[in-house]
């Protein structure tokens, strides 16, 4: 796996599966509660609904808790008539936009996507891709290691030994030659040589 | 006499901090030894202040001085000794000076262990901690004065707020969360120092990592205190719901562990110093943001305290210190210059990269979310909410990428590595992998980011298993030892190595938990009459009777139930609802029967001791005691990769000396 | 192996600033500060209540103590004066009062009590004990307070003659504000 590449295939997965979550809630205007347009619910799947669409609405006596989690008299509350409209047919975004009429958007605990709201979602996405390009960069323009180590060498001071050189004295040496064996998985101590092309 | 005392401690340990600032600064740009000195005194007077202070504070409470305004606050003769010994900590004024107190504490202590080390930086460093020290005592002397006196004393008082009195953990939350906050205070004034010395050496990464370390790990234990807290306490059935205030906790510890990872390879190859320094800044910045955001009564949560006046005081001093690091970081930033370079292609440098970045879009998430519905409001005027549903859509794909890269990481090489190299390294885990998604599959788990997670824990488990097995193996092969002597060989040498690896095989095991319990798991909502039972999954419960309990300060309503599983009994639980005289809504006290593979979690809603009729929430939580146990293997991992760090940097100023070479190691 | 001391090199007293990294920091600290400064007022408990301007729910709720149900619809024509209210709740007696009395002068508009989170026998006593000059309306399950979008006690809704909600006020009533509101909704006559 090349270098940038191995970058960008976590920038696209994390993208693509962030995206690939169920949609968010629908932008357009609240839909009026007329008419239900999804089928009646019942048993199981009737709790399992109204769990989940309890948890995408505010209580709003409460400090941040969902209706599905809240046990203050007014979250029951909420959630019983969220189960009344679920066995009643109506869908998600119905449900959500009767109680957005009540309380405002405040009472929706995933912004819709319109508007500035899209920032919340955007924004995290564009620092992905652009923090994944400033790690590719990164990455791309490092010099092969040969260079590096000569470059190293001539400034003088070399902030850590190279990778060749070993010391005189010949238990150092061995000791050297482990530690190189146990940091950097080199067999026996000795740097595989470098595939590129000699400067 | 009392108010007194503590009003002059703290306006000493104003001046002290301010005087010791400006010396710290000035020593600084002109070093000397009486400077220097003085310095130190200044730091150590500050620090003696803030405890006296403190002493006088708990007096105060202990002998119900209600003159004193905070204690006619959060008093109250009803309460146990221990809930007016903790109440110190309970409400706004007392919880900055408990804020003073263990800055003062940690002042004293990192000033004192590098009392004779990096003399360039460390009158930086120190002037940096007072300049912060100076405005919490600001604080204490104007805004939020907890010394303040009431010109009519009650006689009693309303004592701290009901939801604190209801446990234990009270008690250990704020401490450990204050020592983790403020202790970013030390690695920010070491990061300041960097910036304004112009340099970040070698040697000054060791202490910058271990005073980063120290408060990473309170901050650790603390939010899931916090967690564990909100799971016992609350109710809800849940132990993480992205409030502001969970969220302002989480955010500095984000971003420290960012910093931990980049020093390492500050050490390693001389890289990222200047982003290292960066992020220790903004770990800094974000706990002061997080105390704004509790404090100022700006954001809704259930945390915040009540709306004072010194909410625009903390601004204001956030506002500084940011202009300040960019102004610092923008002049010095060219000084930082790397020694060395990263290394291309699939190596362990390219995953410390996407690690930090993934750290810092997690921060910036939590952070958007956070403050996003002050955003909307300033723009088109509408409120609305970021709430759970958000934050966990975005925090799922994030902590998952996090796991693999924490199984990618370790597993490559150092140095380039060949293509045959990466495969050798990352093939054999996917067993490991493997095994572990096709046990969780077995077990019920059916959500793709739970199996996904899955995979990838038992990647990461199997890599840093064998990243820890690694010198022992070693060990026993080139040297011939025994298992045991290895052990104990590699332990005692690779200690920051192996601690942490235990801090990952900490993480992994937590976001597995985590993954695991917040996707699986049953609920039931019922209402039962004596005698009445109900079963969920393989536990039945039967309603026996409700109890009514009263004490000085609360009356509580306990129901028993008695749980069976599979038909053996396993005792009784307590679940309870508790009125506070000073709380409208009671609050309940839930019962917990935590076993290894999961929790009975039983919460009441409504309870009528007269007719014998209880309504309940019942839960079934998978692994929700692993979650508990995982953040223990990361402290002690932290501590493990901390204390001998500490002796050892004393170890090696020992040992240099006239000879130049150090002997070699012993075989 | 020691590492080699740093070398002490004095550090090149560069005045020049690094621009990339002064825009990047201001463009991440300057829109902070100035959401956090613009937001130091706010009270994050007060939400605006969408409702006013629009139709007011309707509902048909049986009175305390028993009687035939009152509706919303069969007021039409006159201004309502709805107050959601508790007896826990402290300053729900603070501005019983002052609703009653208001209720006795203003007697062309209706006032209308919903109990909200409370039980029948406990506000029977307390209307017996205290008195009062209109019906209070008994809101089982607590979907009429949900469909006016109710926080907490006290809230009151002021309804103008065609059923169109003029204004909602949190909190406890005084008779000045009642007059205020309430001409408000008598204006509103269109």
């Amino acid at each position: 796996m090349s270098r940038p590449s191995a970058a960008w295939v976590a920038v696209l997965a994390i993208a693509s599966a962030a995206a690939a979550q169920d949609r968010p809630t629908r932008s357009g205007p609240p839909a009026a509660l007329d008419a239900p347009r999804g089928t009646p619910l019942s048993g199981a799947t009737l709790d399992a609904r109204t769990e989940e669409v309890g948890s995408l609405l505010r209580c709003p006596v409460c400090q941040g808790l969902s209706v599905a989690d809240s046990p203050s008299t007014m979250a029951r509350n909420m959630k019983a008539e969220v189960r009344e409209k679920l066995a009643a047919g109506y869908d998600q975004e119905q449900i959500i936009a009767h109680f957005e009429r009540s309380y405002g958007e405040f009472v929706r605990l995933e912004p819709r996507m319109r508007g500035v709201n899209l920032l919340v979602w955007l924004g995290p996405l564009a620092v992905l891709l652009g923090g994944g390009a400033i790690v590719a960069w990164l990455l791309k323009r490092s010099r092969p290691p040969a260079e590096s180590d000569q470059a190293a060498e001539r400034a003088g001071a070399p902030f850590l030994p190279s990778r060749d050189a070993l010391p005189d004295d010949a238990r150092l040496a061995a000791a050297v030659r482990r530690v190189r064996e146990l940091a950097y998985g080199w067999p026996g101590g000795i740097p595989p040589k470098p595939p590129a092309t000699s400067p | 006499m009392v108010p007194l005392a503590g009003r002059l401690l703290i306006l000493l340990g104003l001046l002290a901090a301010s005087a010791g600032s400006i010396v710290g600064f000035a020593t600084g740009r002109r070093p000397s030894a009486a400077g220097w000195a003085w310095t130190r005194r200044f730091a150590y007077a500050f620090a003696a202040f803030m405890v006296l202070a403190t002493l006088v504070m708990e007096y105060a409470l202990l002998t119900h001085d209600f003159s004193v305004s905070y204690v006619a606050h959060v008093g109250s003769r009803s309460v146990p000794t221990w809930v007016t010994v903790v109440s110190l900590w309970s409400s706004l004024e007392g919880s900055i000076l408990f804020w003073g107190l263990v800055m003062g504490i940690y002042v004293a202590v990192a000033t004192y262990r590098n009392r004779e080390a990096h003399p360039e930086y460390m009158p930086y460093a120190v002037g940096v901690w007072l300049a912060c020290g100076a405005f919490f005592s600001f604080l204490l002397a104007g805004p939020a004065q907890p010394f303040a006196t009431i010109p009519n004393p009650p006689v009693d008082g309303p004592g701290p707020n009901a939801l604190l009195q209801n446990h234990y953990l009270m008690v250990m939350h704020p401490p450990f969360l204050y020592s983790g906050y403020v202790g970013m205070t030390i690695p920010f004034g070491l990061a300041c120092a960097a910036l304004l010395v112009g340099r970040l050496g070698h040697d000054f990464i060791r202490p910058l990592r271990n005073f980063l370390l120290l408060p990473w790990i309170f901050l650790t234990i603390a939010i899931v205190l916090g967690g564990w807290w909100a799971y016992e306490v609350l109710g809800w059935g849940g132990y993480w719901a992205w409030d502001p205030v969970e969220n302002a906790s989480f955010l500095p510890w984000l971003t420290a562990t960012a910093a931990l990872h980049s020093a390492i390879l500050v050490e390693r190859k001389g890289v990222l110093k200047a982003w290292t320094v960066t992020l220790v800044i903004a770990s800094y910045l974000l706990t002061i943001l997080g105390t704004f955001m509790t404090r100022s009564g700006v954001f809704n949560s259930v945390h915040s305290f009540t709306q004072s006046a010194i909410g625009p005081t903390i601004l204001a001093f956030l506002g500084v210190a940011l202009l300040f690091s960019v102004a610092a970081l923008a002049l010095r930033v060219d000084t930082l210059a790397p020694e060395g370079r990263l290394e291309t292609g699939a190596s362990r440098d390219a995953a410390f990269l996407v690690q930090n970045l993934l750290f810092v879009l997690f921060t910036f998430t939590v952070l958007l979310g956070t403050v996003f519905p002050l955003v909307v409001e300033a723009v088109r005027g509408a409120q609305m909410s970021v709430g759970r549903p958000y934050f966990d859509r975005l925090s799922v794909p994030i902590g998952v990428a996090l796991l693999f890269v924490m199984g990618v990481g370790p597993a490559l090489p150092w140095g380039r590595a060949t293509g045959a190299q990466v495969r050798k390294a990352l093939l054999p885990p996917l067993i490991g992998g493997a095994a572990l998604l096709i046990l969780g599959f077995l077990l019920g788990a059916r959500n793709p980011w739970t199996l996904l997670a899955l995979f990838f824990g038992g990647f990461t488990a199997q890599v840093t298993l064998a990243e820890i097995a690694l010198p022992v193996r070693q060990r026993m092969r080139s040297r011939g030892e025994g298992l045991l002597e290895a052990i104990a060989q590699s332990q005692s040498r690779g200690r920051r190595r192996l601690g942490a690896y235990i801090v990952h095989a900490g993480a992994l095991l937590a976001i597995v938990a985590i993954a695991v319990s917040s996707t699986t798991g049953t609920s039931k909502e019922i209402q039962l009459r004596r005698g009445e039972s109900t079963t969920l999954g393989a536990y039945a419960l039967t309603f026996v009777d409700a109890d009514r309990f009263t004490e000085p300060h609360r009356e509580s309503l306990v129901a028993r139930l008695d749980v069976s599983k599979n038909g053996s009994r396993l005792g009784s639980l307590y679940p309870r609802m508790n009125q506070y005289e000073s709380q409208r809504e009671p609050i309940g006290t839930p019962a917990v029967r935590s076993s290894l593979t999961e929790d009975l979690y039983l919460s009441i809603h409504n309870i009528d001791v007269d007719s014998g009729s209880v309504g309940l929430l019942v839960l079934v939580n998978p692994m929700v005691s692993w979650i508990w146990i995982a953040t223990a293997v990361m402290a002690l991992g932290g501590l493990f990769a901390l204390v001998p760090a500490f002796r050892a940097e004393t170890a090696l100023v020992r040992e240099t000396g006239p000879t130049s070479m150090p002997a070699p190691e012993p075989q | 192996m020691m590492p080699t001391p740093a070398s002490s090199a004095s550090p090149t007293r560069a005045p020049r600033v690094n621009r990339k990294v002064l825009v990047a920091g201001l463009v991440v600290v300057v829109p902070l500060i100035a959401i956090l400064l613009l937001n130091l007022g706010r009270d994050p408990h007060s939400i605006r209540s969408p409702l006013i301007g629009r139709p007011a729910p309707p509902f048909s709720l049986a009175p305390v103590g028993g009687g035939s149900p009152i509706s919303l619809e069969s007021l039409r024509g006159r201004p309502v004066v709805v107050n959601f209210w508790a007896t826990w709740c402290v300053p729900c007696f603070e501005e019983h009062a002052a609703l009653v009395a208001a209720a006795r002068t203003f007697k062309e508009a209706q006032f209308l009590g919903i109990v909200y989170e409370d039980d029948e026998a406990r506000t029977k006593a307390f209307l017996a004990e205290r008195g009062g000059a209109y019906p209070s309306l008994m809101d089982a399950e607590g979907k009429t307070a949900i469909a006016y979008g109710v926080f907490g006690v006290p809230e009151t809704f002021f309804i103008d003659g065609q059923g169109r909600i003029v204004d909602k006020f949190v909190g406890p009533l005084s008779r000045g504000a009642i007059a205020e509101l309430l001409g408000k909704a008598k204006g509103g006559a269109r």
